[in-house]
């Protein structure tokens, strides 16, 4: 909903920070606010609508009881809403759409940003916002164990996503997880596709390139993706 | 041995001296060697050797050794970070002033506080002579054990005139009124990357702390191996488990080079640790500054002062002498109490004991079957904690505010406190009201009970007994089971009129049982639930099993009729050569319970519905019980109150330099510099009922996973969740093993001395 294509930004200040942003929303400061009010505006509309009618259709106004100020305001509106939409619209018709307008106008994703923060000596920080908030993760470097570039299935489409693995834990974190799951938008990803990331004395460094997929190296680990991937050049940096 | 050798030596030199005349030689060169003006020229050459040493080495050296340290010191810079730790709420003003705080290296600093107004040299001696701890309530050294470092050291001055060069050892920094951030002094030739990390102390007075990894509702003991490895989780689960352990440790082999973390990637939890310390170390230090910069000296009282002084101290006595009876009288108060909350500990324990009882080991116990034993044993339990976590929470005010092991024992005891409450209070309301109308509860209850399980089980077989929607049924077969099980409903409708008259009581009683909660009457209901409709249990498994029998006949039948026959030993179905005789009564046979089939079919479907209705009220009641006893009440207030006080890890959020140094004051040459914001991130939602989620997913997967189906297909008996399994949640916030009686004795009376000794000991430190 109203979302632009992704766009990679990079935000280095000194060398030692570095932060990537994917991000669905239009670059214009204006416009990303107008886009991002209007489209909560619109999901609250579509949501409040979708339970007064059902209320509507379940309660005729004539059955309610209203106190007499709010009664002159409210009472013809919903009479109005009563007979024009509710009354006509048979439940088994009104129910269903209720139900997936509500399912549409939650669980839609508007604008998405996600973000990878590195920061020599703290560690790699994941975060993705959505309309519903912000998540984010934070690893410390003494607890990343291997950064792994990895192909999943997508649909009907191989990916490469970036992982990163965590002492200890059983899953991998994946960075830009929208951006590389199924039915994500695999562009912006791409588009990051062609940095390369190498480890110099604790740090993970990344610099431009120009190809689809990620290409990686990490220090001494760049050989071994050539050797799993054939088709991952490793750029040792 | 050795007087010997040197005997020798002085001969043989003798010797050789008086052989060649050597003294004689040495005389006649030295004339020679005057004569010839030897000696003045060595002296000429020596005096200008040392002119040229003095005049040209001695500054080319000192030039050379001063070049290479700064060499040394670029070539460490060309790749060098500095991490300066600066809190948010620091002093914005021009003033001069002194940056004190703790040098994690030499490169990675942390900054406690800036102290205006004195010397950056008397500071410093201060604070090594550790006068600037003076007025500490508790013990300093703890203080720097939980930071990790054993001095505070002086890190720089604010708003002074830097010199030419950086140094790592004394910074320059530079704070103004309408500057948000500290700007620091570094020229880009000193090849140094900064790291500014801004930070929000966190206020120990409100229990406010930073933490790497989120903060646990549940009891640590239980997150180990209560919830996770109980073995009363499915095999399945198990299996789960194992395989996932397996590729973490092929995960482990993956990672062939791993490079060895440096000092500042391990120091993350220190410092954590220093800014959950830093305000209370601010505090301190601010206290005996103000105390260095105002020593006055004590002037003696005047008489109008001691007039006043000897009139106020009157009521002083008399005030005093109250305080002093109390004291006296507190020691016994004390005892006590700690006499009556053991003599309530014993009756629990007995109780308890009674109600963990097992006539056989492999047997269940009370508490495993009635809800209401269940929910006795959560509240004695709870009770037997208290005291414990209450003595736990006493010692916290022995020591430093920054201290946070104990703030989640603090909110999951609250939580449970609260929770009691809360069950009381609407247990008072639901009580009021069922003892009230005890009468038309009972009548109530007794209604839907014969409408539902006694006439409506009526109605609906004979509705069976009678072709159904118009199903062709053995109507002989339908008749006789229809006979039995009205019969048995009768009688059980017999005895329940005979049980009527005394339901009121019986509600009465439960109503009276709710001003301890208001899950015990929703425990004592599920319990009668139970009983009252022991009858349909008892259809259930009756109509099962004959279902069963007949479909396990059916199928060895289809088999004979098929020429096979099931090979018990092999666990596989065989070719078998059958007699005529044998085949025609094995066909005749499976044709006939073929047709009887739909008719038993029916029958079962009834009673295993209406089971399956019953337990589904069972397992909502349940729900109720660990909403009752488990929310999350004070940790959702808290979070919704004070998110910092939930910590769920942190965050950081990289600020726009730009923007950043747009606002600087001094317009020094920038280094690469970025301005980072370390933030807590508040306790998810999702991770607050976790434990729900948890549930909930177990009991998707025991009740919807296909062998629960497949059982219920072929009429065998389902098995029901365990009740381990259900409850686990709700003992997650007690200890797997309780205290024992000895063990609160002495955790209760050690407490008295211990919470008046340690202040002593903290005040004697200063």
């Amino acid at each position: 909903m109203f979302t632009a294509s992704p766009k990679l930004r990079v935000r280095s200040p000194s060398p030692t920070t570095v932060e990537f942003t994917v991000t669905t929303a239009p670059s214009n400061i204006l416009t990303r606010q107008v886009v991002t009010w209007s489209t909560f505006l619109l999901r609250l509309l579509v949501c409040s609508s979708a339970v007064l009618l059902v209320l509507l259709k379940y309660y005729p106004p004539q059955t309610l009881t209203l106190s007499t100020r709010v009664h002159a305001y409210v009472h013809p509106l919903l009479q109005y809403i009563s007979i024009a939409l509710a009354a006509r619209i048979p439940w088994q018709y009104l129910l269903p759409s209720a139900i997936a307008g509500l399912y549409i106008a939650i669980f839609i994703p508007g604008c998405t940003e996600e973000s990878l923060l590195v920061i020599r000596d703290l560690g790699v920080q994941i975060s993705t916002t959505t309309w519903g908030g912000r998540r984010s993760r934070f690893i410390p470097t003494s607890a990343v164990r291997d950064l792994w570039i990895h192909e999943g299935f997508c649909g009907f489409e191989v990916r490469f996503y970036l992982a990163v693995v965590v002492e200890g834990e059983e899953g991998v974190v994946v960075v830009f997880p929208v951006s590389f799951a199924p039915g994500g938008d695999g562009r912006g990803a791409n588009e990051l596709g062609g940095r390369r990331c190498c480890r110099t004395g604790g740090f993970w460094n990344w610099s431009g390139g120009g190809r689809k997929g990620v290409y990686m190296s990490l220090g001494g680990w760049g050989g071994r993706f050539s050797k799993r991937h054939g088709h991952i050049i490793p750029l040792v940096g | 041995m050795r007087p010997l050798v040197l005997t020798i030596v002085v001969f043989i030199a003798g010797y050789i001296t008086a052989r060649f005349s050597l003294i004689t030689q040495a005389i006649d060169l030295s004339y020679f060697a005057w004569d010839h003006g030897v000696l003045g020229r060595a002296t000429k050459g020596f005096l200008i050797l040392s002119l040229f040493f003095f005049l040209f080495f001695l500054p080319i050296e000192r030039i050379a050794s001063r070049e290479i340290s700064l060499g040394e010191f670029l070539l460490m810079g060309s790749n060098g970070l500095m991490r300066v730790f600066w809190p948010l709420d620091f002093q914005r003003s021009s003033q001069p002033g002194v940056l004190v705080g703790w040098r994690n290296s030499e490169l990675d600093i942390f900054v406690v506080d800036i102290l205006n107004g004195v010397d950056s040299r008397r500071v410093a001696k201060e604070l090594s002579s550790r006068s600037l701890y003076r007025k500490s309530l508790h013990s300093v050294e703890r203080i720097f054990e939980l930071c990790g470092r054993t001095e505070l050291h002086v890190l720089g001055s604010v708003n002074e005139e830097p010199g030419p060069l950086f140094q790592p050892d004394h910074i320059y920094a530079f704070t103004d009124k309408s500057c948000r951030y500290p700007q620091i002094f570094c020229p880009p030739a000193s090849g140094i990357d900064f790291q500014v990390i801004l930070f929000q102390r966190p206020h120990p007075r409100r229990m406010q702390y930073l933490s790497l990894t989120p903060i646990s509702l549940a009891l640590e003991d239980r997150m180990t191996n209560g919830s996770i490895g109980d073995g009363d989780d499915t095999i399945e689960e198990q299996r789960e488990r194992e395989r996932k352990a397996e590729l973490v440790e092929k995960l482990k082999l993956h990672s062939v080079v791993r490079p060895t973390p440096t000092m500042k990637e391990k120091g993350l939890q220190m410092i954590i640790d220093q800014i959950n310390c830093s305000h209370e170390m601010r505090q301190l230090l601010k206290e005996n500054v103000g105390l260095i910069m105002s020593r006055r000296s004590r002037r003696s009282l005047s008489v109008s002062e001691r007039v006043v002084e000897s009139a106020t101290s009157l009521w002083r006595i008399v005030l005093k002498g109250l305080m002093d009876t109390a004291k006296f009288l507190w020691p016994f108060a004390t005892k006590l109490f700690v006499l009556i909350i053991l003599v309530w500990r014993l009756v629990a324990e007995t109780i308890l004991r009674v109600l963990e009882w097992r006539l056989r080991p492999e047997l269940a116990a009370l508490k495993d079957i009635s809800a209401t034993a269940q929910q006795f044993d959560i509240r004695l339990q709870q009770f037997c904690y208290w005291p414990i976590q209450y003595v736990t929470l006493r010692r916290r005010k022995a020591d430093w505010e920054s201290v946070t092991t104990s703030h989640p024992d603090y909110i999951r005891f609250y939580n449970s406190l609260w929770l009691v409450a809360n069950d009381v209070i609407i247990g008072i309301a639901l009580g009021s009201y069922i003892i009230e109308n005890a009468g038309g509860v009972a009548y109530q209850i007794d209604y839907y009970l014969r409408s539902y399980t006694v006439e409506g089980m009526k109605a609906m077989i004979y509705w069976l007994t009678k072709r159904p929607g118009g199903l062709k049924l053995n109507d002989d077969l339908g008749d006789f089971l229809g006979d039995l099980f009205i019969w048995v409903i009768d009688y059980w409708a017999d005895t329940m009129t005979n049980i009527r008259p005394h339901l009121p009581g019986v509600i009465y009683a439960i109503g009276f049982s709710s001003f301890a909660g208001a899950s015990m009457p929703i425990a004592l209901f599920s319990d009668l639930l139970s009983i009252l409709t022991l009858h349909v249990y008892s259809f259930y498994i009756a109509s099962a099993r004959i279902y069963n029998w007949q479909l396990t006949i059916i199928i060895s039948l289809f088999h004979l009729f098929r020429g096979k026959k099931r090979n018990v030993l092999r666990n596989r179905i065989d070719s078998c050569d059958y007699d005529l005789d044998q085949l025609l009564i094995g066909t005749i046979l499976f044709t006939l319970l073929i047709f009887l089939l739909p008719t038993v079919l029916v029958f079962y479907l009834t009673f295993a519905s209406a089971r399956m209705a019953i337990i589904m009220l069972k397992a909502t009641l349940e729900t109720l019980l660990a909403c009752l006893n488990h929310f999350p009440l004070f940790a959702l207030m808290l979070r919704i109150k004070d998110s910092k006080r939930l910590p769920g890890g942190i965050r950081f959020e990289l600020l726009d330099t730009v923007a950043v140094v747009k606002g600087f004051k001094r317009s020094y040459e920038i280094p690469p510099l970025s301005y980072i914001n370390l933030k807590s991130t508040p306790l998810p939602f999702g991770a607050m009922f976790h434990q729900y989620f948890q549930l909930g997913q177990r009991i998707r997967k025991h009740y919807v996973s296909p062998h629960v189906i497949i059982c219920l297909m072929t009429g065998r008996f389902v098995p029901p969740i365990h009740r381990k399994n259900l409850y686990s949640m709700q003992y997650s916030m007690l200890p797997t093993k309780r205290a024992g009686m000895l063990e609160l004795w002495i955790r209760l009376t050690e407490d008295q001395p211990g919470n008046g000794a340690v202040p002593a000991n903290g005040r004697t430190f200063g």
